[in-house]
């Protein structure tokens, strides 16, 4: 109705502008600003399953589905700890582009996706014990890099970032093409990559520019470097103000009725009679992104691609999908070269699996003694 | 035995067969003969019956190598790896077979003991947690002092893990000690270890401990605890009503709890061929040294 | 990180089970839940089929299929088990069909014991979800027919060319590749007799 009046308005318009002195001319406030979508969403946000129907596809048929997608992907097979597929029509890039602009502080790399395996404890050597959570980068495959002139992202940058930077396209643990949707399977023709389950994109400077079909493993970053780790955090649900801001909550007993797990006061009188902003008060609680920052890695083990980072607070469930960056704490960023544009793989079978940081007591050396003085 | 059973029910079938009336047991009928018959013939060839690679008792000797079952928190890599750093370290230091109940020595670096070094003889009260994150907690009273010392089993700066006296408790946590008389948790520092024979298995002390009075630190006539003798002389009537209150009877037939607190069968089997053979070739070489320095010792003294 | 139980040695379930139990509504507590979970149990070791809402079939699915693999693990003259079986049936004759019907029955399976089907709800009716309980091998007809064989459907067919085809391509790539093979030395041989010539 709405709309039909003001494009009768602007046709009113348009006519007045055509001739002038014919009509009247009313101003027309738009308001098409309003509907006006301000975030567009990339193009690989496209439905990723298909509806999964029973089928009623004869065992035979099943067979020969299942043989043509092995006969275009390769077979069925664990790399590096993960199930995936053998990728025999991928594009191999294992050699360095020889035209490869030398890393400086202030090119952004390319990150990883990985998944939240799990922690334990590892020793330092002076005998502390220092709490870590093992990242497993699942099979991760470049998709596609977006130069800066073409890359246009959801949000428009600050204008002195404009057009800086450009984008890589990464995906993470081959699945079934045949459950996935056309669309979403067309996303990876051109980089002969099979279709991945997971996606994510990484803003990266020019110089950091990785080919289609570049395999990254954790050699992407070194021991005793740092990261920044994005996950989301679990989904508490709402929650009272014990469990989302750690309240103390008020007694059990001495008295005390229907208030155990309440907040108490929430504001005070006077000039600042109202509730403040912020105040911490009842709500959802987790389910958030959340970028947890500086972690050190203390271990990597490239036969698994798993690396061991600082802490437990990493954000997300066991199993979960994790983002990792380098970190972008000032003091805590690389001052030498790390791999650039990434590690790629030589296949030197020389290279130890585990590659501890020296200040982490390998398991494999004998029991921490200390010198008497 | 129970071949032996099945045999003696499997004759007893045949003698009342006419009846049918099979009340005791159906299985034996037809298929303890069945069962029978080839186990005989395993005796007599021995050669194509394979025994199970992994001797059973794997699970109660290192039980933290079995993961934790809670599923969310399983993940097959990372428990592989996890186990993969348990055995390296179990190759550098020798962590013996011990019980809650067990006596142990556990010798360690310490950067403010005198001489760095520092040993704790003590019972050990509890076991807990999987992985490289296993722990166990020794209580001594020494000086009259009920000391406690937590121990994590894999932690690098443990230099020597010595079972005094291997035995189990009646019990699976004897945390009641810390309100025991003193006596019931004093151990010698200077102890010799005792030996157990090859293939005994581990003895079960059924030492009744004395309690002292209360106030307790935790409410023991809940527990139904079968290591203490003194439990009833010190609650009243209205301890026994609410210690009947809290219990839990049909527990025992929640199968499904039990199960989502284990790890199947299957698991374990396949958790353990991964490291069997590497932990028997560390018991080996382990019986290997101590027969070597028991041999060695009059050597010198001659 | 807690250590896993081992005083019992449970064998592995064939379904896919929660992490966590459901939480089954009863006044009685937890206890009162067993109670009622017992009844749906007795129901199908006693019917083999069952219809009942879908959250309660499949809490009773687990108890039911570790009572079988206990029974067949340990036989009846397992205290315990037996025991178990006391409890969870309360009609007593059918621990003797447990032991002596389920067991020989499902001593050789390499599935699961039991499976577990959506069944429509009635409209109006009460909003849950329902769902049918059976044991496999059981001696009613099937509830759902066997669709995996039908050729005739259109994309079956149009599948059985398409792999014709893929087949008759493959066929067609391999004998090109032994030409190939066969033919290239008198190939080359010509081309030799050409540069002479």
């Amino acid at each position: 109705m709405l709309r039909t009046v003001i494009c009768d308005l602007a046709r009113l318009r348009l006519s007045g502008s055509a001739s002038p002195a014919a009509v009247l001319i009313t101003q027309v406030r738009e308001k098409g600003h309003l509907s006006r979508p301000r975030l567009r969403n990339p193009y690989w946000f496209i439905r990723q399953q298909r509806t999964r129907t029973d089928d009623l596809v004869t065992g035979e048929n099943r067979t020969f589905i299942k043989e043509v997608v092995h006969d275009t992907y390769g077979v069925p097979a664990l790399i590096k700890g993960t199930q995936t597929y053998e990728q025999k029509q991928l594009i191999k890039t294992t050699e360095a582009p020889t035209d490869a602009e030398p890393w400086t502080p202030a090119v952004r790399r390319c990150g990883l996706i990985a998944r939240k395996i799990g922690q334990y404890p590892l020793w330092l050597k002076n005998g502390e014990r220092v709490r870590t959570t093992l990242l497993q980068v699942v099979d991760n495959h470049v998709i596609k890099y977006i130069p800066p002139e073409e890359y246009r992202p959801t949000q428009r940058p600050n204008v002195h970032h404009l057009n800086k930077y450009g984008c890589v396209l990464v995906g993470a643990e081959c699945t079934n093409p045949a459950l996935l949707t056309k669309e979403y399977c067309g996303l990876f023709r051109d980089s002969g990559v099979m279709p991945k389950k997971n996606l994510a994109r990484f803003i990266v400077s020019p110089q950091a520019a990785l080919a289609a079909g570049t395999p990254l493993n954790v050699g992407h970053f070194r021991v005793g470097e740092f990261v920044d780790v994005r996950g989301k955090t679990v989904d508490h649900g709402f929650q009272g103000v014990v469990k989302r801001h750690g309240f103390k909550g008020m007694p059990a007993s001495h008295g005390v009725t229907k208030t155990h797990r309440r907040a108490g006061n929430i504001g005070g009188g006077g000039e600042k009679g109202r509730v403040w902003p912020g105040t911490k008060m009842p709500g959802h609680m987790g389910n958030r992104w959340r970028i947890i920052k500086g972690l050190r890695i203390w271990r990597i083990n490239t036969k698994y691609n798993v690396m061991w980072v600082q802490g437990s607070a990493v954000p997300g469930s066991t199993n979960g999908l994790v983002y990792i960056y380098d970190t972008i704490l000032p003091l805590r960023k690389p001052k030498d070269a790390p791999p650039f544009p990434t590690l790629y793989d030589n296949a030197d079978a020389n290279e130890p699996d585990d590659i501890w940081y020296d200040q982490v007591h390998s398991f494999k050396e004998e029991s921490i003694s200390y010198k008497p003085e | 035995m129970n071949v032996n059973a099945r045999v003696l029910s499997n004759r007893l079938a045949q003698q009342c067969s006419l009846k049918r009336i099979v009340t005791f047991s159906t299985k034996p009928t037809q298929q303890a003969a069945a069962v029978a018959v080839p186990q005989q013939k395993d005796a007599a060839n021995s050669a194509p019956v394979r025994k199970p690679i992994v001797p059973a008792h794997y699970r109660f000797v290192y039980p933290e190598f079995l993961p934790d079952p809670k599923v969310e928190w399983r993940n097959t890599v990372r428990e592989k790896l996890e186990r993969l750093d348990m055995l390296d370290r179990r190759r550098q230091i020798e962590l013996p077979e011990f019980y809650v109940g067990s006596i142990l020595a556990v010798t360690s670096s310490d950067p403010h003991a005198a001489g760095k070094i520092s040993r704790f003889v003590g019972i050990c009260i509890h076991r807990e947690r999987c992985g490289l994150r296993a722990r166990f907690i020794l209580r001594n009273v020494i000086d009259h002092q009920g000391i406690e010392v937590v121990y994590e089993l894999y932690d690098p700066t443990i230099q020597k893990v010595e079972v005094l006296r291997l035995e189990k408790r009646v019990d699976d946590s004897l945390f009641y000690l810390r309100d025991a008389l003193p006596e019931f948790s004093t151990f010698d520092e200077q102890m010799e270890p005792e030996t157990l024979e090859e293939g005994t298995p581990v003895p079960i002390n059924d030492i009744k401990v004395v309690l002292r009075p209360r106030p307790w630190l935790e409410r023991w006539e809940r527990q139904n605890l079968l290591g203490v003798a003194n439990i009833d002389q010190y609650i009243k009537d209205k301890h026994r009503k609410s210690a009947e209150k809290v219990q839990k009877p049909w527990e025992k037939y929640d199968m499904m709890k039990h199960y989502r607190a284990t790890i199947p069968e299957e698991e374990q089997k396949e958790i353990f061929a991964e490291v069997h053979t590497e932990l028997h070739t560390l018991e080996l070489q382990r019986k290997r040294n101590k027969r070597k320095r028991s041999f060695v010792k009059p050597k010198q003294l001659a | 990180m807690n250590q896993a139980e081992v005083s019992k040695l449970i064998s592995q379930l064939r379904i896919t089970m929660r992490p966590n139990k459901r939480h089954l509504k009863n006044s009685e507590g937890p206890e009162g839940r067993l109670l009622k979970l017992r009844k749906t149990v007795t129901a199908l070791v006693k019917h083999e089929r069952i219809e009942l809402f879908y959250n309660r079939a499949d809490e009773a699915r687990g108890y039911a299929e570790l009572l079988i693999s206990n029974a067949i693990r340990y036989g009846d003259r397992h205290k315990a088990t037996m025991e178990l079986a006391d409890y969870w049936l309360l009609e007593k004759q059918l621990v003797h069909k447990l032991f002596k019907v389920l067991v020989p029955r499902y001593e050789n399976f390499s599935s699961s014991y039991t499976r577990m089907l959506k069944a429509p709800r009635d409209y109006p009716g009460i909003y849950y979800k329902k769902s049918v309980l059976e044991f496999r091998g059981n001696p009613f007809p099937a509830l759902v027919p066997d669709y995996t064989q039908n050729r005739n459907l259109l994309h079956n067919v149009l599948l059985d060319e398409a792999r014709k085809e893929f087949r008759r391509e493959q066929l067609a790539k391999m004998a090109n590749k032994f030409a190939a093979e066969t033919a290239a030395p008198p190939a080359l041989a010509t081309q030799e007799n050409d540069a002479g010539n």
